[in-house]
């Protein structure tokens, strides 16, 4: 019997390939910078920290923090997006166009101006708590949009995307209105309208990783279902699968998942739309394989993005959030072309 | 496997699509669901699956209600092919069968080696075992409605509805498609209800027919009793001829200006 071995081969060969890009971006993303480190001091300071040594240091405080949220918020953003994209079966879902980018943006900005204190370093934690409800509250709000919208009558989620896209630009309207009536502290604010990899916000990472590692978790005992889920819901509920159940579990927690990326780093977009378009023609459309090399991929790409963002106008830095939208906003263009405007588009209406 | 309806209604938002339907499916038989457009035939299906709410009556698998069934349990027993089928990009055939069997699976588990039996024979009954490893989106149109197929039969259940499984197909497929469908019932003994849109393939495979219109059923029973001249008048609204030649059973609609 040898129909799944091909699958298998190059599950396993797309999953390599995604561990060795992953670190490839990681060991670039530690060395380069104002400063490079060659990669015998790399190994040594990960062997043996050496506090006399300014590499190590800065290693230690502040590439390795960095390096690690950007890891974070990659794999995140990456595991959301395969699995909003496997439930809704489109390809244009992602954590960003569901509102949840623009919700937790929005409940940040809020809070800031009712309470100036939240933005104080000592309430790291207490502005990702924040933006983990934003977060949750965007997404809610595009799916009861939705609903309201027809959603029922709508299997390919097309008006969950319409939905998502009003409510992310209703939110960010709100915030820039907030932004606008208080200009002496827009700057401090500006880290959270775009995604912002820093290495201060470590703490809000060592509180926050848990809930990614659950999420991930959940999302990948539920992966055979949500298999079944790509193929209609009529036929995954006829094959055995609790479709509303699964749904909502999967959907929530991915929200979550997404989410808790958001309170560590700011909003990064795109990653959750691009990463599942990348991984999917290596590893195919299985949910759990492609649930494990997004989170490679997507970890990768984000070091990368963070690399590209501290590299390019050096002495100063960008946003990786920035330049996560410039790359995206590339890809989206990619994945419209592909899906919608080539001969292969009417298959998707 | 017996399946029975009891003064069955179902309705789709406010519309009525089936009212008061009763009926006992023959076992180990195939049976044709057919009616006009709308006159709730698939509706009735996926009703059966629990896929729509039943606004009155029930239906019973074996004397058993359908709706005290658990979903896992109602899979192993019951497998349905609906209308429309959605091929993901960058599955394959492989991957597609070994979904199937979702219901008899435990978690974190791959499938037994009794599952790849049934996986293998699904896809050889189909013709397709040497394309397990290809795309669902490189076969063509014929090939992915047997794929389907094959799903259904690796689901190794004992009864199975299918929805217009020829649709899109031209007349070489539907025969053989209907034909394979065929020897289901009357070689493993499977319990077969097909919605069909044409008489005459209905006629050529079909042990027993349904005849329904405007959510009720018109008539039932053996093919050659229930496709009559009167019935397909009465269901269809139309004229027809209805003869044999060569032992087969042919039904030659007239063509009738469309009314309302």
């Amino acid at each position: 019997m040898n129909y799944g071995e091909g699958v298998l081969r190059r599950q396993r060969l797309g999953l390599m390939l995604g561990a060795g890009g992953l670190l490839l971006a990681l060991g670039l993303n530690l060395s380069l910078g104002a400063r490079w480190i060659a990669p015998d001091t790399l190994v040594g300071a990960l062997y043996e920290f050496d506090p006399d040594q300014l590499d190590h240091f800065l290693l230690w405080f502040q590439r390795i923090p960095r390096a690690l949220i950007a890891i974070y918020t990659g794999a995140m953003m990456a595991c959301a997006g395969v699995v909003l994209q496997s439930l809704m079966r489109n390809p244009l879902t992602s954590p960003a166009t569901l509102g949840v980018n623009a919700g937790a943006t929005l409940l940040v900005v809020l809070g800031a101006a009712l309470w100036p204190q939240l933005l104080s370093p000592e309430n790291l934690v207490a502005q990702g708590i924040t933006a983990l409800a934003g977060g949750v509250f965007g997404a809610v709000l595009a799916l009861t949009v939705a609903r309201l919208a027809g959603m029922a009558q709508d299997p390919r989620g097309f008006s969950l995307i319409l939905a998502g896209a009003l409510v992310a630009m209703l939110l960010s309207g709100v915030t820039q209105a907030i932004l606008l009536s208080d200009p002496q502290r827009r700057s401090d604010l500006l880290g959270w309208a775009s995604g912002n990899i820093n290495h201060v916000y470590a703490d809000r990472l060592a509180a926050f990783w848990w809930i990614g590692v659950i999420c991930c978790g959940v999302l990948l005992l539920l992966s055979r279902s949500l298999n079944l889920i790509l193929l209609g819901a009529d036929k995954a509920s006829s094959t055995g699968v609790n479709v509303p159940l699964v749904s909502r579990v999967a959907m929530l927690v991915s929200v979550f998942a997404a989410a808790s990326a958001v309170a560590v780093c700011g909003p990064v977009g795109f990653i959750g739309l691009v990463v599942p378009h990348i991984a999917r023609p290596l590893l195919g459309a299985a949910v759990g394989p492609l649930l494990l090399g997004s989170t490679l991929i997507g970890a990768g790409l984000c070091l990368m993005a963070d690399l590209t963002a501290r590299m390019a106008f050096q002495p100063y830095t960008l946003h990786t959030g920035v330049v996560m939208d410039l790359l995206g906003g590339l890809f989206f263009v990619a994945i419209i072309r592909q899906h919608y405007l080539s001969g292969r588009a009417g298959r998707l209406t | 496997m017996v399946l029975e309806l009891c003064n069955v209604s179902v309705s789709y938002g406010k519309n009525l699509c089936v009212r008061d339907v009763s009926h006992r499916f023959s076992d180990g038989r195939f049976t044709a669901l057919v009616g006009p457009n709308g006159c709730g035939k698939s509706t009735l299906l996926r009703a059966l699956m629990g896929l729509l709410p039943m606004q009155q009556g029930e239906a019973r698998l074996d004397q058993r209600p359908v709706s005290t069934i658990g979903r896992r349990s109602l899979a192993r027993r019951v497998a349905y092919l609906p209308q429309d089928n959605h091929c993901p990009d960058y599955m394959t055939l492989g991957e597609l069968i070994e979904l199937s069997s979702f219901s008899r699976s435990r978690l974190m588990r791959g499938p037994s080696a009794s599952d790849r039996q049934i996986f293998r024979d699904a896809l050889e009954t189909v013709g397709l075992l040497d394309m397990a490893h290809r795309p669902l989106n490189t076969l063509s149109g014929g090939q992915r409605q047997r794929a389907w197929i094959a799903m259904v039969l690796a689901q190794d259940a004992d009864l199975i509805l299918m929805d217009e499984p020829v649709n899109h197909l031209d007349i070489a497929y539907q025969y053989s498609v209907l034909n394979l469908v065929a020897r289901l019932t009357r070689q493993k003994g499977k319990t077969v209800i097909c919605v069909l849109h044409d008489l005459n393939l209905t006629a050529s495979f079909a042990d027993e027919v349904v005849l329904m219109r405007d959510g009720g059923i018109e008539a039932a029973g053996p093919v050659r009793e229930t496709i009559t001249v009167g019935n397909v008048t009465k269901t269809f609204g139309m004229e027809a001829e209805i003869f044999d030649r060569n032992g087969r059973l042919v039904c030659l609609p007239y063509p009738t200006e469309l009314t309302a």
